[in-house]
């Protein structure tokens, strides 16, 4: 009887969560389709798939794509899961983003793979899908009609350039080192980032003839061409990553890296991983001074930091462009016009004397 | 000559006991983690390294002092990792978008986890649900509730420097480069505090009393409703205390994160001598294991161990720990 | 015996398909002990919950100095002066005997619990009760007796003016039983009521004033206890003689084959140098006070607890017990003496208990073959005359005398030559009890050999064939049945060691 009761109420918690999950999408369009309205009635009307309302970065996204929509008089609805970890209910949205035959879609996959039956879908219904922020590999042939994403390669290189032209007198007096923190060692954009660093950084250095020795987590290690040892080295470069993408972990690597008396220079390679760079400066008080730092993304704290200088500087994607190429090519598509395959959105660097132009301070979310 | 033995062995056992038997062999434990650490790390012999690891263990332990009361019950509150993200997330959108002094979300932070409590305590004590499932339930709604308040994004609270950033020196005072962790102070001020009501109220003595035989206990006409939701209740307000320790150092508290931050309070509160199996426990145990969990997640890095060895080591080090407490209720059980 | 001071009348109760309590009546005066008596499942439970405020009556009135009253829970009958002192669910194991003793109304000082006062107030309880328990040791490091003491002394300490004994001396040995009875005869004199439940006949002799009888929830009648026989009770209880008679000389042949053989035994404290020898079809009883050994010495043998030196044989070859497996390899059956924890799975079927200790005989390739299971455990069912209604029942809807039959098919089915019961017929009713000799009996000519540890000494003297006496972990005595007297028992489980 127990047993039944327990049952009944663990339905019952399941349908509530259900209900509420439907809720909170149907707010989240809501919010995505404002003064669509105001369309002309001839414009066309896409779907687009976000990974998630969970950061700022998106809402940038939606601004960028806000723009395209007041410029091209077309309508769109934007969708996404709670987290970027609900692959499943992503998948859902992009399937009713699909049955509601729109003219196209955008869209951001949190999972490569689970995607893929859905494209075929859309694929079948003649539905052109523009993928912005992320790409599919393995899409089927003619689903995709064209990438919009960051080029995370040469964001991380940006980020190598400007810190190693800020520490470059410091060079040739001793072994220096130089930290990098990266939140994982298995997403693509992150790993990109993070070897664009490094090996740019390597690239400047060994022009000026010093050794470059990377240390740390294995898979960056292992992707190093041309590794020196670490014993004769002029410069270290030693690769942190947490156990878990917790502020708290990240943290305490940065804090271990920053401890080191011959750490010149550190750079987190996204919002969680520069915060935890700026978490452990809380209480050493070095960055700015001893060490340099950069940092990736945007976020209320790392746009303080790099005002106060506390930050050497940091590097933005560009959501804003993201989501409005994906609305601009999707409406070329539709008009008939050839599209480029992969359209990289340039990344930028900011710093105090630059955040507030026009063309950056959009990016950086809150 | 056995009488000799027997007299011995009881010695020292009552040595150990006296200290306060498995809290002290805890508190050995962390010291000598501790000490290793330093040892094997020059950067974590820094006091800098300490404050960053107070500052990142204030709100486990928090936590741990909250959940120790489900616990000694035979319950457990799953809920409070998302839910302590949930009330920061809620308590910094207060002050960023409603212009709500610091002091008035601070008090919402603790009212809404104490409100979470009663919601848990009902469930539990009133509707009878097995608190696991109660309490994972308010774990998923309470990371849905904490997204939806915010829409979705990350929420920061004011930053060092700022205007009505004050509630920052509740846990930590700058005096230009000399950082006092004041912190420390109001953790063992708690721990003495939640030492005495475990030990010398009613509150206390009727959790443990409930974890021990809820149906005696009613049968000797306690109230036992009132105090096993109580109980609850106390978590609740830890959880809502710790999210305003760790909006105080993480730079921006995002939504949806939070689940696992409850696995750490309870590990540390059963490597404490905490018993799952209910009317056990110390404050004081508590706070020792959370710092045993603590310490590893910060000295692994240091000592130069990469991601996967750090876990690794840990699950050992903590199956360590609740050994020595088996190894010792067995002998116990032997004489 | 003074005036009226409870009054229970027609009282009905009834439970979803069952009809618990039908118009029963008890009437309890000031200065009586009123036993109240009956079958397990007769109601009595019942009677004492609807009493004190645990359940709520459907109808019935029930009047306690002169006022009709109706209590919501427990407390307000505590509060009235309505106490109970329960069989099961009685204590705190975390907490202090003074802590347990006061809970729920606790001392204070200011927020704080004096727990100074309160260890004070449970010393000054304890020294009018003539006991010697330590207010501040933790309940759960005490024996069962003195846990049941303790109960009665929070019972007493609620100034009740009328306490129920609910099968108070179930786990007490004898002296604690004569320590009891002392403190029910000066509550008598304080002009308290006292309810007592007991299946023990020889304690209603003693103690009671007058004796009122329930048979499957009805009220069958109230005696005086002087002036009834024994006999009269029981007929009124169970509408039959039960029963068998004491064994005046022991039934085992001469030449009846050693099948167990102990030597110096020792394991802990508890077992030290315990030596014995047990033949075919014999029941050996194991006297002696609580905490003398015996479960320990069992225990050991079953390879419950590790063994630290002597040696065992089993039908003359030497054996080595590591593990209960090792045990039941042997065909050795232990009965533990607390079922619910040891002895079965009260949430199983009949047929799973039946067949748990073997389950390696009813399995089909990997499958369990369930019908196998179902013939097996229904023709034990058959054999020991075990009441369900079939072998799918749950062992929990059982009484405890049938639940002993379903443990004691658990071994039969494993083909144990060798039982070990401990208090077979503890928390069993009268009627079951007699069963469960006859049991016994039939086992022990069947070529079984029986070890029986028993606190009643009346079990041990009806059933034993021969008898072990120990104190204090050693064996004190070894004496046949043919010789042996409670006193000369008595006088070898309390003899001084050296």
């Amino acid at each position: 009887m127990k047993k039944r009761i327990v049952a009944v109420l663990l339905s019952g918690c399941m349908v509530a969560s259900l209900l509420a999950g439907c809720g909170g999408k149907k707010d989240d369009a809501a919010a995505g389709s404002t003064a669509a309205d105001s369309g002309s009635g001839d414009g066309y009307h896409f779907e687009v798939v976000v990974k998630s309302f969970q950061s700022t970065y998106w809402q940038a996204a939606i601004q960028g794509m806000d723009q395209a929509k007041d410029e091209l008089g077309i309508t769109y609805n934007a969708t996404g899961p709670n987290a970027e970890s609900d692959i499943a209910d992503q998948v859902n949205m992009l399937n009713n983003a699909i049955n509601a035959n729109p003219d196209g879609i955008a869209l951001a996959a949190c999972d490569q793979s689970a995607v893929l039956d859905s494209l075929q879908t859309a694929l079948d219904k003649k539905i052109p899908v523009v993928c912005f922020d992320t790409t599919v590999p393995d899409a089927p042939e003619g689903s995709v009609y064209s990438n919009v994403v960051t080029d995370n390669g040469g964001a991380g290189a940006i980020a190598g350039e400007k810190l190693y032209e800020a520490v470059k007198d410091q060079l040739g007096k001793g072994t220096v080192r130089v930290g990098e923190v990266n939140q994982d060692a298995t997403a693509a954009n992150i790993t990109e980032r993070g070897m664009g660093f490094i090996n740019k950084f390597k690239e400047l250095a060994e022009a000026d003839s010093y050794k470059v020795a990377v240390i740390g987590n294995d898979y960056y290690v292992g992707k190093v061409e041309n590794n020196a040892a670490e014993a004769d080295a002029d410069i270290i470069i030693e690769v942190a990553v947490p156990a878990q993408t917790t502020v708290d972990l990240c943290t305490t690597e940065a804090s271990n890296i920053m401890n080191k008396d011959d750490t010149i220079a550190i750079f987190g390679s996204n919002q969680v991983s520069a915060e935890g760079v700026l978490a452990a400066n809380a209480n050493l008080n070095v960055l700015g001074d001893k060490i340099l730092a950069a940092g990736f993304d945007a976020g209320t704290a790392q746009k303080a930091a790099v005002k106060d200088g506390t930050l050497l500087g940091s590097v933005t994607q560009s959501p804003l462009m993201m989501g409005k190429g994906a609305i601009e090519t999707l409406a070329k598509i539709c008009d008939g016009e050839d599209v480029e395959m992969d359209q990289p959105t340039d990344a930028a660097w900011y710093d105090a004397d630059n955040m507030d132009d026009a063309d950056i301070a959009p990016n950086l979310y809150d | 000559m056995a009488d000799n033995t027997v007299k011995t062995t009881v010695k020292k056992e009552s040595f150990i006991n006296k200290m306060g038997g498995q809290k002290f062999i805890v508190l050995l434990v962390a010291i000598a983690l501790f000490l290793v650490f330093c040892a094997a790390s020059p950067g974590y012999r820094k006091t800098t390294t300490f404050i960053t690891i107070l500052d990142f263990s204030y709100y486990i332990i928090l936590m741990g002092i909250g959940v120790t009361f489900p616990l000694i019950t035979a319950g457990v509150d799953l809920s409070i990792g998302t839910g302590m993200v949930c009330y920061a997330l809620v308590g910094g959108w207060l002050i960023r978008f409603h212009d709500c002094p610091t002091g008035i979300a601070m008090l919402v932070c603790v009212l809404f986890g104490m409100a979470i409590g009663v919601l848990n305590g009902f469930l539990v004590a009133i509707m009878e649900l097995p608190p696991f499932l109660a309490t994972l339930c308010t774990c998923m709604i309470t990371r849905g509730i904490g997204s939806v308040i915010v829409g979705g994004f990350g929420i920061p609270w004011p930053t060092a420097g700022a205007d009505n950033a004050w509630y920052r020196n509740i846990f930590k005072l700058t005096d230009g480069s000399t950082i006092i962790p004041i912190g420390l102070v109001w953790m063992i001020v708690i721990v003495v505090i939640m030492s005495f009501v475990l030990n010398h109220t009613k509150i206390g003595r009727y959790t443990i009393a409930i974890g021990s035989n809820k149906e005696a206990t009613r049968l000797s006409g306690v109230n036992v409703r009132f105090y096993h939701i109580l109980a609850y209740v106390i978590c609740g307000f830890f959880a809502g205390a710790a999210s305003i320790s760790y909006a105080a150092v993480v730079p921006t508290v995002q939504p949806g994160t939070g689940a696992g931050f409850e696995l750490e309070a309870i590990g540390g509160a059963i490597i404490g001598g905490v018993s799952m199996s209910g009317g056990v426990g110390s404050v004081a145990g508590t706070f020792a294991g959370v710092f045993v969990i603590v310490l590893l997640k910060t000295g692994l890095p240091f000592v130069g161990l990469t991601a996967n060895w750090q876990q690794i080591i840990t699950g050992l080090v903590l199956i360590g720990a609740v050994l020595i407490d088996i190894i010792k209720t067995k002998r116990e059980q032997i004489k | 015996m003074g005036e009226v001071i409870l009054t229970m009348k027609e009282i009905d109760k009834s439970f979803p398909g069952v009809h618990a309590l039908d118009h029963v009546n008890l009437e309890v005066r000031k200065g009586e002990v009123h036993a109240l008596m009956g079958e397990n499942g007769a109601g009595k439970s019942t009677l004492m919950k609807v009493l004190t405020g645990i359940y709520s009556k459907d109808s019935g009135t029930i009047t306690f100095e002169g006022k009709e009253v109706d209590f919501h829970s427990a407390k307000e009958a505590q509060d009235a002066g309505i106490v109970i002192v329960h069989q099961e669910l009685n204590m705190l194991g975390h907490l202090t005997v003074a802590q347990n003793i006061f809970i729920g109304r606790e001392f204070k000082k200011g927020l704080r619990i004096d727990d100074k006062k309160m260890n004070e107030e449970a010393k000054k309880l304890f020294d009018r009760m003539n006991i010697d328990i330590d207010p501040k040791e933790t309940m759960s490091k005490l024996t069962v007796g003195k846990q049941q003491m303790c109960e009665i002394a929070k019972a007493i300490s609620h100034d009740a003016k009328v306490i129920v004994f609910d099968e108070p001396s179930a786990a007490l040995t004898e002296t604690e039983i004569d320590e009891l009875f002392k403190i029910i005869r000066d509550l008598r004199e304080k002009d308290l009521g006292i309810v007592y439940i007991s299946h023990r006949m020889d304690e209603i002799k003693v103690i009671t004033d007058r004796v009122t009888v329930m048979r499957d929830g009805s009220y069958v009648g109230t005696l005086i206890t002087k002036d009834s026989t024994k006999d009269d009770i029981i007929n009124m209880m169970v509408g039959r003689v039960i029963y068998e008679d004491p064994k005046t000389e022991s039934m085992v042949p001469e030449d009846a084959p050693v099948v167990l053989k102990v030597e110096h035994l020792k394991a802990g404290h508890m077992v030290n140098d315990v030596s014995f020898e047990l033949h075919r079809g014999e029941i050996l009883g194991f006297s002696g006070l609580m905490g003398a050994g015996r479960t320990e010495t069992a225990r050991a043998i079953f390879g419950a607890d590790q063994i630290e030196s002597g040696d065992i044989y089993v039908n003359g070859k030497k054996v080595t017990i590591k593990s209960p497996s090792d045990a039941v390899a042997n065909g050795i059956g232990y009965l533990s003496e607390d079922r619910k924890r040891y002895g079965i799975v009260v949430d199983k079927t009949v047929a799973e208990n039946t067949t748990m200790a073997c389950m390696e005989n009813f399995m089909n390739g990997i499958f369990i073959d369930k019908k196998k299971e179902r013939e097996i455990a229904q023709k034990y069912v058959d054999d020991l005359a075990t009441k369900t209604p079939s072998v799918d029942q749950l062992v929990v809807n059982l009484s405890g005398g049938n639940q002993q039959k379903v443990v004691i098919a658990k071994w039969l089915t494993r083909n144990s030559d060798i039982l070990i019961f401990d208090e077979p017929t503890r928390g069993i009713d009268v009627g079951a009890k007699s069963e469960i000799y006859k049991l016994m009996n039939q086992l022990a000519a069947d070529g079984k050999a029986i070890i029986m540890i028993s606190s009643e000494m009346t079990e041990i003297l009806r059933m034993s064939d021969r008898i072990v006496v120990m104190c204090e972990g050693k064996k004190t005595g070894e004496i046949g049945i043919a010789e042996a007297t409670q006193e000369n028992i008595m006088n070898m489980a309390t003899r001084e060691i050296e």
